[in-house]
């Protein structure tokens, strides 16, 4: 973002300047901090998490990055993006399809299953996780990846179909028109004409399903008993569990694991603030 | 839809109907025949072991066949394994007084539900249960002079089958009757009366409730059938179908993977669940809740603390929140700011990170021995503290993590909500020679209040729901004073000795809770938006 044009700018008070630099200075500084703390702590040797409260790291070393990669953090990885993409898969099947029947049918229900949408969302996740528990179990779906991904891709269906019903509804209805007059039925026109031109939509939504689903902890912990069968997530926090932490691990997995879905981040951020003040409410 | 459906042929239309609606009741009705089998199979599995345990006590032979009998002796644990404790079994039919070690490497594999059932028979007494296995087995102990008596039954034969031949019996029966009232012009009561045959097996396998239940869903389909609101509604859903089916997929996955769950959520408020066995309780867990179960107000375990712990931790975070998020905003739209750009990239990360790394991360800051914080203190020339030993610096800790965390979302919306005001107003202030301070209260805070008001009550809703930080970085400790109504109700159901009732109660009233708070929140929005 650059300055606005601005005719005649009074120069301000040099008590406002400084005031104001050293507002934000102090802020940037409080959010580096940690971050820099983990960076720190991913290239120095130990396992504890910090001696000092410098945030330079007094010996340099690849020990950690190099212990993830003997430890089984790859098969982990695997499993959060094998959980992850069959999210998105789901997710955005299950949320393109809704949306284009919101935004370009009228029929009797449809403002129901707009607010239904809406209101779900409502439900704070940490309360479904009991019934989800007993029903998975009653499924023999517990302690599986694919119950996680059909649960994942559920929490994620709102905002999409907020986010994609914009989308469609700013696509031309005379092209679709003229499609239907050419003779073309509702599923050819769907996934010929309208997915192609919601191409940028459908990306926002992915990557958001995606960031969902790669940063679900809590009913990743409470459903997958199996060790082995962990998500980044639930192997984080048990590497700095009660009895054996190790810090430098947690850093260095810490790092991997944030700055692909950190980029994602900045990407979508500018459609995450519309999608979610629009009225979605996201637990 | 208000336009009349096309007369349709009566005979297909009042055979759809009944058949949609047997389809229905008849897959209520396999669930309750299956029920009822397990529960008849339950009782005479349990009934067949209490008779072989009380035949093993009296040093008979069980007339039923069994899988493992044998009375066991109490536990003694042995010298080289005090931890192990061992068990002897005398086997039935045994001479007096000979017994053999029970368990071993060459032992029968049947021993280890004799040396579960003993142990079980040691906690509770004589008992009568069926196995958890899922086999289908019962096993019962009873006392003797020299120890339980156990038996377990043999693993049952095929369960007895659907009666097929009385339902097709019935379903022919239906269409017969159907066609000839809808031959007749009187389909109404046709498709009622062929329904309502189906209370008969309904009686037998779920009582009077179901085949009651079962009688009025029949009327109900009657009357729907004869006044033409079935037909009415085929014709819509005919009309509408493309779209249908274009949501179809969408409302199934949520209607069974939410809708469905919060369902299950609600009724299991009102059943105790206690070592595998649920019970029907009422509104127990919610009269528990509600009047703290006895404890008192300053305890943690008390539903009221931990509210007021839940609000406190809300109203603390949002307050900080709007005032950073507001200040960092206010400051990043001076005009004459350089490196406005790379601020607001910076200033965001804590949102881009994922919230349990974040929690982890303060988590070991705030580490009394190693932790950054003390560090910083120290090196300030002031004492480290024990964060997590006290209910203030650890509910300080959580609320510093979740700031940090959370101003971002703020200051980004008040950033939007800036960039929406008119520069002329400024210009027009300053011309008539307002005040910085004076700007600020007058224009821009009034102007920022519609576009943060949503903001504030989606960000409490976020706060109160908030579990990471508090799971992750306190843990709830010390005691669990720290934990708030989403991580109490966590630890009810998984850390507790699964009191799924209680936790499922709590959830409710969290719900109820939101619920107010976000129509009450929306009436305050749209108020001000009106005003």
């Amino acid at each position: 973002m650059s300055a606005p044009a601005h005719g005649r700018t009074r120069r301000p008070s040099a008590v406002a300047m400084i005031a104001v630099y050293a507002a934000l200075a102090v802020a940037t500084a409080a959010v580096l901090y940690p971050v820099l703390l983990v960076v720190k702590k991913a290239f120095e040797p130990g396992r504890q998490f910090a001696l000092s409260a410098s945030p330079v790291p007094e010996d340099v070393t690849l020990e950690h990055f190099d212990g993830l990669l003997g430890a089984s953090f790859a098969q982990h990885a695997l499993a959060s993006i094998a959980v992850a993409l069959a999210t998105t898969v789901v997710g955005i099947f299950l949320a393109c399809t809704a949306a284009y029947a919101l935004s370009r049918f009228r029929f009797p229900g449809r403002r129901t299953a707009l607010t239904t949408f809406l209101v779900v969302q409502m439900f704070p996740a940490s309360l479904l996780i009991l019934p989800l528990y007993v029903l998975l179990d009653q499924l023999h779906l517990l302690n599986s990846l694919t119950g996680l991904v059909l649960v994942y891709s559920t929490t994620a269906i709102p905002f999409c179909v907020w986010t994609l019903k914009g989308y469609f509804d700013s696509l031309p209805r005379e092209l679709l028109e003229a499609a239907r007059v050419d003779g073309a039925g509702p599923a050819r026109i769907f996934f010929t004409i309208v997915l192609p031109l919601a191409r940028p939509g459908i990306a926002v939504t992915a990557l958001f399903s995606f960031m969902t689903a790669w940063n679900e902890f809590i009913m990743a912990s409470t459903f997958l008993t199996d060790e082995g069968k962990y998500t980044l997530p639930v192997l984080l926090q048990s590497s700095v569990g009660q009895f054996s932490a190790d810090w430098g691990r947690f850093a260095a997995g810490a790092i991997v694991t944030s700055v692909p879905v950190m980029a994602l981040f900045y990407v979508l951020q500018k459609y995450l603030v519309g999608g979610l003040t629009a009225g979605a409410v996201k637990g | 839809m208000t336009t009349t459906p096309p007369p349709r042929p009566p005979l297909r239309s009042a055979l759809r109907d009944a058949g949609i609606a047997a389809v229905v009741l008849l897959l209520i009705l396999f669930t309750a025949f299956v029920r009822h089998r397990n529960g008849e199979h339950a009782s005479r599995e349990r009934r067949r072991a209490i008779e072989a345990a009380q035949a093993v006590a009296r040093g008979d032979t069980p007339v039923h066949a069994t899988s493992a009998i044998g009375v066991v002796r109490p536990a003694l644990s042995s010298k080289d394994h005090p931890y192990l404790a061992r068990r002897k079994v005398i086997d039935p039919g045994a001479r007096a007084g000979r017994e053999r070690a029970l368990g071993g490497p060459d032992a029968p594999a049947a021993d280890k539900l004799l040396y579960d059932a003993a142990a079980r028979y040691d906690r509770e007494g004589p008992f009568v249960a069926m196995l958890a296995d899922g086999s289908g087995r019962a096993v019962a102990a009873v006392t003797t002079a020299r120890g339980p008596a156990i038996a377990v039954t043999a693993p049952p034969g095929t369960p007895e089958g659907l009666p097929w031949l009385m339902l097709v019996g019935l379903v022919g029966l239906g269409a017969a009757i159907v066609s000839a009232g809808a031959v007749s012009g009187r389909g109404g009561i046709g498709v009622g009366v062929a329904l309502a045959a189906l209370a008969v097996p309904a009686w037998m396998w779920g009582g009077a409730m179901l085949a009651g239940a079962t009688g009025l869903a029949a009327a109900g389909v009657g009357v729907a059938h004869a006044r033409g609101a079935t037909d009415r509604f085929a014709a819509a859903i005919a009309a509408n179908r493309v779209a249908l089916s274009f949501l179809a997929p969408a409302a199934i996955a949520m209607a069974v993977l939410v809708l469905v769950p919060f369902a299950v959520g609600l009724v299991i408020g009102f059943y105790d669940h206690h070592h595998g066995q649920w019970t029907f309780v009422g509104l127990d867990n919610f009269a528990k809740i509600l009047s703290g179960d006895g404890r008192a107000f300053d305890d943690p375990l008390n539903f009221w603390f931990i509210l007021g712990v839940t609000v406190l931790w809300t109203g603390a975070n949002v307050l900080f929140h709007v005032v950073i998020g507001t200040t960092l905003a206010l400051a990043l739209r001076q005009p004459w700011l350089r490196l406005r750009g790379l601020f607001r990239v910076l200033l965001i990360v804590p949102w881009a990170i994922p919230n349990y790394i974040t929690a982890l991360i303060w988590k070991g800051m705030f580490q009394g021995e190693y932790g950054a914080v003390n560090s910083l203190l120290e090196g300030v020339g002031l004492d480290g503290v024990s964060w997590f030993s006290s209910w203030g610096t650890a509910f300080a800790a959580n609320v510093a993590t979740n700031t940090w965390l959370g101003f971002p979302f703020m200051m980004v919306v008040a950033l939007g909500a800036l960039e929406s005001i008119p520069r002329d107003l400024y210009e027009a202030a300053e011309v008539d020679g307002a005040s910085a301070w004076q700007r600020l209260t007058q224009i821009t805070l009034p102007h920022l209040r519609p576009a943060l008001a949503p903001a504030v009550i989606l960000g409490s809703i976020w706060t109160f729901n908030m579990f990471n930080v508090i799971y992750l970085v306190s843990g709830g400790k010390p005691g669990g004073s720290t934990d708030i109504l989403v991580t109490d109700a966590y630890r009810w159901a998984f850390e507790r000795g699964e009191r799924y009732g209680m936790a499922a109660a709590l959830g409710t009233i969290i719900f109820l809770i939101l619920l107010l708070w976000t129509v009450f929140g929306t009436r305050v929005t749209r108020k001000e938006e009106a005003a």
